[in-house]
């Protein structure tokens, strides 16, 4: 699989939800192509937020974010949308909380989901998948290890398989950018060390940027080479992962860590 | 006042909502309900004579059927049974594409809104009533009353459809969106897969409200089992009528059950229907 690189540069950006709530206040940030970065904060500091601005799902206030060739812009600016907007998406994937796999349908199926972007009307409509696109699927799903699994529907999976999967969609897209927001709150520690090895996989043998959401500390440190924290929708911490001891921790979270904050149910590190 | 937990700032209480409104509309449908029993005038002495009709009828229906014209009652059920069919397909041909286009999220308000209203008219006329207003364009055929059951399914369908579509998890619609995927690759991929049982079910259902209604059609006289009913209520051949009564029951919850079956095969993956748990 080809994969071509893309930075991530937030410029002053903003977001103010529609209820008038200031979800991310000025933030500035570059990150390189081929980076592995964990994003960690309290619930509501605004990690959702900042992982879906990248991919438009959110749009922003005020300030720009380049990924690529690819410009977002604030209230007032030029505005991605249409096709230019879908182009942006077609090289960002994006990994949930919840799977959000269509679940009554294939596993390959849901995995050349993936393709939407390059697959025209008729063969969207009738789910005939270009020959191509199918190998990809596959080599896909190689990665993830599920390839036995292609043509089972994907609600006979277990959580950590689907969460493997909806990665596989990720790789179909053949993305420059993946996003995962929170991609283990719903997976036990096993599990979750497995899914967060792939993402590190991912990013380390195909040089894909990706940016992760983590609710457990250990998980980010362990994982990530750069450790973003966020805290009332501000960069409170950008460094690696090592460099965040417990009083950084204090300062993201406004507390002192507690066994709920890691995976393995001590309050260390 | 001791309170039950150390805070130095007690959090503000929340306001216990009011209920006026809530106890205004009961007193209203109250008095409703007591007018209505008051306005209609229940003749309670034809009321009493009731089950002893009741009786002398079903005994001069069913005591013996006449089976002779069982045969012209067969053909007759099978054209009542086509005219709901070809209601239904047409019914669903139409209101597919539409329940899609009155779907918020899909199509533009400006699309969803007029659409919802008129599946909302269609569903405020009964399909008698639709049938006369074709049938003074056309004129009486069995025809007539298949156009009238299908433009009757649109109000139904269109409904069911568009609800089905906005009520299925937002997960796969966000995951299409976040490939980069259409409108097109939303509702094929974000929508159907997860509709798609529910709606089929929906066209079974229809088709077997259809094949009651086929019959209602008949005694106005656009052919099929119905009609056939009519002519023989009239003349009081009542033997003959409590055939036909027969045939129609028969044929009804045949049709009621298989589709029920299937029904259920859909939605819940089994042909019968799951006990709940209590
Ligand atoms: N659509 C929305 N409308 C209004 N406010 C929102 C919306 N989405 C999020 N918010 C608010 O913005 C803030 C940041 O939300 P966000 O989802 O980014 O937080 P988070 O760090 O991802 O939290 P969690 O760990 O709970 O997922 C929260 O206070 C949230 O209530
Ligand atoms: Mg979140």
């Amino acid at each position: 699989m080809e994969h071509t690189a893309a930075d991530i540069r937030f410029s002053d950006v903003s977001v103010t939800y529609p209820n008038g709530y200031t979800g991310l206040k000025t933030i500035d940030l570059n990150i390189p192509a081929g980076e592995m970065v964990g994003i960690v904060g309290l619930s509501g500091a605004g990690k959702s937020t900042l992982i879906r601005t990248i991919n438009g799902l959110v749009p922003i206030t005020s300030g720009s974010i380049t990924v690529g060739a690819h410009q977002l812009n604030g209230r007032g600016g030029a505005q991605l949308r249409g096709k230019d907007l879908r182009e942006l998406r077609s090289n960002v994937g994006m990994v949930f909380q919840s799977f959000n796999l269509a679940k009554r349908t294939t596993v390959l199926n849901n995995v050349l989901m993936g393709r939407l972007y390059h697959t025209s009307a008729w063969r969207i409509l009738l789910g005939a998948w270009k020959n191509d696109d199918v190998e990809l699927a596959m080599s896909a799903l190689e990665r993830v290890e599920i390839v036995p699994k292609a043509y089972e529907k994907a609600s006979s999976l277990s959580g950590g398989q689907q969460q493997r999967v909806a990665i596989a969609r990720t790789l179909a897209q053949r993305p420059q950018v993946i996003l995962a927001d929170e991609p283990v709150a719903s997976l036990d520690p096993p599990t979750s060390h497995v899914v967060m090895r792939d993402l590190q996989r991912i990013n380390a043998d195909l040089g894909i940027t990706v940016m992760v959401n983590l609710h457990f500390l250990d998980l980010a440190r362990r994982y990530s080479d750069r450790l973003i924290g966020l805290r009332s929708g501000e960069v409170v911490f950008d460094g690696a992962g090592a460099d965040a001891d417990e009083s950084v921790f204090e300062n993201i979270y406004g507390r002192s860590l507690t066994a709920e904050d890691v995976l393995d149910g001590q309050a260390v590190l | 006042m001791a309170t039950l937990i150390a805070q130095q700032q007690p959090t503000a209480r929340p306001v216990k909502p009011t209920t006026q409104l809530r106890t205004t509309l009961w007193l209203l449908v109250s008095l409703i309900v007591v007018a209505a029993f008051w306005s209609v005038q229940i003749k309670w002495s034809s009321l009493a004579d009731f089950p002893s009709q009741l009786i002398k009828y079903l005994g001069l229906m069913l005591f013996p059927p006449d089976w002779s014209k069982f045969g012209e009652a067969f053909k007759a059920t099978i054209l009542s049974v086509q005219m709901a069919w070809i209601g239904t397909i047409l019914g669903i041909i139409v209101s597919f594409p539409l329940s899609f286009l009155a779907s918020r999220g899909l199509a533009p308000r400006a699309v969803n809104a007029p659409l919802r209203f008129i599946f909302a008219v269609i569903r405020a006329v009964p399909e008698v009533v639709i049938a006369i207003l074709i049938l003074s364009v056309t004129g009486l055929t069995p025809f007539t009353g298949a156009l009238a059951l299908a433009v009757g399914s649109i109000g139904t369908l269109g409904k069911w459809g568009y609800e089905a579509f906005e009520g299925v998890d937002p997960g796969p619609k966000e995951a299409v969106r976040s490939t980069g995927g259409g409108t097109l690759a939303l509702i094929r991929w974000g929508v159907w897969p997860s509709a798609a049982p529910e709606v089929l079910s929906f066209w079974l259902y229809r088709f077997e409200i259809n094949v009651r209604a086929s019959a209602i059609l008949g005694l106005i006289g656009a052919g099929g089992i119905g009609k056939m009913l009519q002519d023989n209520v009239q003349f009081r051949n009542w033997d003959a009528v409590g055939m036909l009564l027969v045939v129609v029951v028969v044929v009804t919850m045949a049709i009621d059950q298989i589709s029920g079956a299937v029904r259920n095969k859909l939605i819940h993956g089994t042909w019968r229907a799951p006990r709940r748990a209590s």
